[in-house]
């Protein structure tokens, strides 16, 4: 599988000509993974928004090889709602099966080998949420592997995981990457950024877009992150110590 | 009374299966407020020559308005404007019952409806809503399933959203209006809000929510017309004493379980 992604000048934001992103520019090829890193509020998921043609850009070009799949962070869906974890892998068919259709057999095995291949098989039938955030998070990502897109945005998805569900999930990733697949990761934690292929630095605007070893200099950081961070010079490479307790705006 | 058991069922086929949907999205306030806000269009009906299914849609679509409009901006939330227009909409209707079309008796029927006295065009407006419910429950349950559960994901789904909310909102409209004539603008809630709410305490999975809000509804509103057809007394409050008594053990079962 190739997959895709070219985006071009690209600025977005939320009506009355906000904006919320200006001037974003990178591209990705088949089996890169980008991290795309920023404070709260840096437009990261604005960005995402865009990509999935929830947004329209003000500016500039988006190019995406098919509908992305989109992978949320677990606390913003509805933990008491009546849907089991295949019932939320059942999700990822939704997009190819018209309203008068019943979901096809074949996606109904589909989402059981999802659920097998994120390590919960044996949790089909428990209620999505019933898990813990990690599991949760692979249940989502089993809904992404459903609806077998090119291009999978993941917003923050080791966020609040426990170590087993992490060292899942960056199999999981590791093996999409070998499929061809283009992987987006939002993140604020610069060393998640360090593990990917590229990293895109976004502060309201692109920062920096590069291979990680040459983008994310002391320079970029204190670009993206402002007064927001400290510094500490460990020899070869900025280690990056961040403050977590301001700046919640969404 | 065949009449009356008959609308009781077709209203808990269409109050069950959007009640349940109404419950999960969190609109049930919402819901009683659009029943209560029919009251001055149902007061002003007969005056003014309306049939009163228009008159309290058009009421219930005034408020759905305002309400809109009133939260626009963020200043007032959302729940504290909905009481402050169901206190209105209420008070207006008991002013213009009282003053200006001294509605007299009648304003019990208007608020606690009358199962017993429908006539065949409330059986078919029943029988409307049911059909209604049941195809939006077939064809919108995805769409409202992936919306409610994950908002920010839905899109990206390929599920369109906004349209099926609004195909909700109106098939509420629809419901609350065919519940109307049975069980009054104060109490639509007890066939559309309790019985998917007490469904909520016994199962966990969708199916099974959806088949017993109809179940509970069915079951309710039968006992509740035999009740008041035998012991002489009104049947919306009745099926609404039950619908509170039902919740109260299905609440208790629940937290047996739990603690066991």
């Amino acid at each position: 599988m190739t997959a895709a992604i070219e985006v071009t000048d690209l600025s977005a934001g939320y009506g009355y000509g906000a904006v919320a992103l200006s001037d974003v520019s990178f591209s990705a090829t088949a089996g890169q993974a980008v991290a795309v890193l920023g404070p709260n509020g840096g437009g990261k998921t604005t960005l995402f928004r865009a990509l999935l043609g929830e947004l329209t850009a003000t500016t500039g070009s988006i190019h995406v090889d098919g509908r992305p799949a989109y992978v949320p962070q677990t606390e913003r869906s509805r933990l008491d709602f009546p849907v089991g974890a295949l019932g939320v892998a059942l999700m990822g068919a939704y997009p190819r099966t018209p309203w008068y259709r019943r979901i096809a057999g074949r996606d109904r095995a589909l989402a059981r080998a999802a659920l097998e291949r994120v390590g919960l098989g044996d949790r089909a039938g428990t209620r999505f949420g019933a898990l813990s955030g990690g599991q949760r998070q692979r249940v989502l990502i089993a809904r992404a592997l459903v609806q077998d897109a090119g291009v999978l945005l993941l917003d923050e998805p080791f966020a609040g995981v426990d170590r087993t569900s992490e060292e899942a999930i960056m199999r999981i990733l590791d093996e999409l990457r070998a499929e061809g697949r283009v992987l987006l990761i939002a993140t604020h934690d610069v060393e998640q950024a360090r593990r990917w292929d590229r990293v895109l630095c976004l502060a309201g605007g692109q920062v920096a877009y590069g291979a990680p070893a040459e983008t994310l200099t002391n320079a970029v950081l204190e670009g993206t992150y402002g007064e927001e961070i400290v510094m500490l010079d460990c020899g070869h490479r900025a280690v990056a110590i961040q403050h977590h307790s301001h700046s919640h705006a969404h | 009374m065949q009449r009356a058991l008959l609308a009781t069922l077709l209203l808990a086929v269409a109050g069950g299966l959007l009640g349940t949907w109404i419950v999960l999205r969190r609109l049930a306030f919402f819901a009683h407020a659009v029943g209560t806000a029919t009251f001055p269009g149902l007061v002003v009906a007969g005056p003014w020559g309306i049939a009163p299914p228009l008159a309290a849609l058009g009421a219930g679509l005034g408020f759905a308005g305002l309400l809109a409009r009133m939260t626009r901006r963020g200043a007032t939330s959302a729940d504290a404007a909905t009481g402050l227009l169901l206190t209105a909409a209420l008070a207006l209707g008991a002013i213009l019952a009282s003053d200006v079309y001294r509605s007299g008796a009648g304003v019990d029927r208007l608020l606690f409806g009358t199962l017993l006295g429908l006539g065949d065009g409330d059986v078919a407006l029943a029988g409307g809503a049911a059909v209604a419910a049941l195809a939006g429950t077939a064809a919108l349950g995805r769409t409202w399933l992936a919306t409610g559960f994950d908002p920010a994901g839905a899109a990206a789904l390929g599920v369109r959203a906004t349209r099926g909310d609004w195909l909700l909102l109106a098939l509420l409209a629809v419901t609350v209006v065919a519940v109307l004539p049975a069980v009054g603008a104060l109490l639509v809630s007890t066939l559309l809000v309790v019985p998917a709410a007490t469904a909520r305490l016994l199962t966990g999975s969708l199916g099974g929510l959806l088949s017993a809000a109809v179940g509970l509804a069915a079951l309710e509103g039968v006992a509740g017309l035999l009740l008041a057809y035998h012991l002489d007394l009104p049947p919306g409050p009745a099926i609404a004493v039950l619908g509170g008594g039902g919740f109260a053990l299905a609440a208790l079962a629940s937290w047996l379980r739990r603690t066991r």
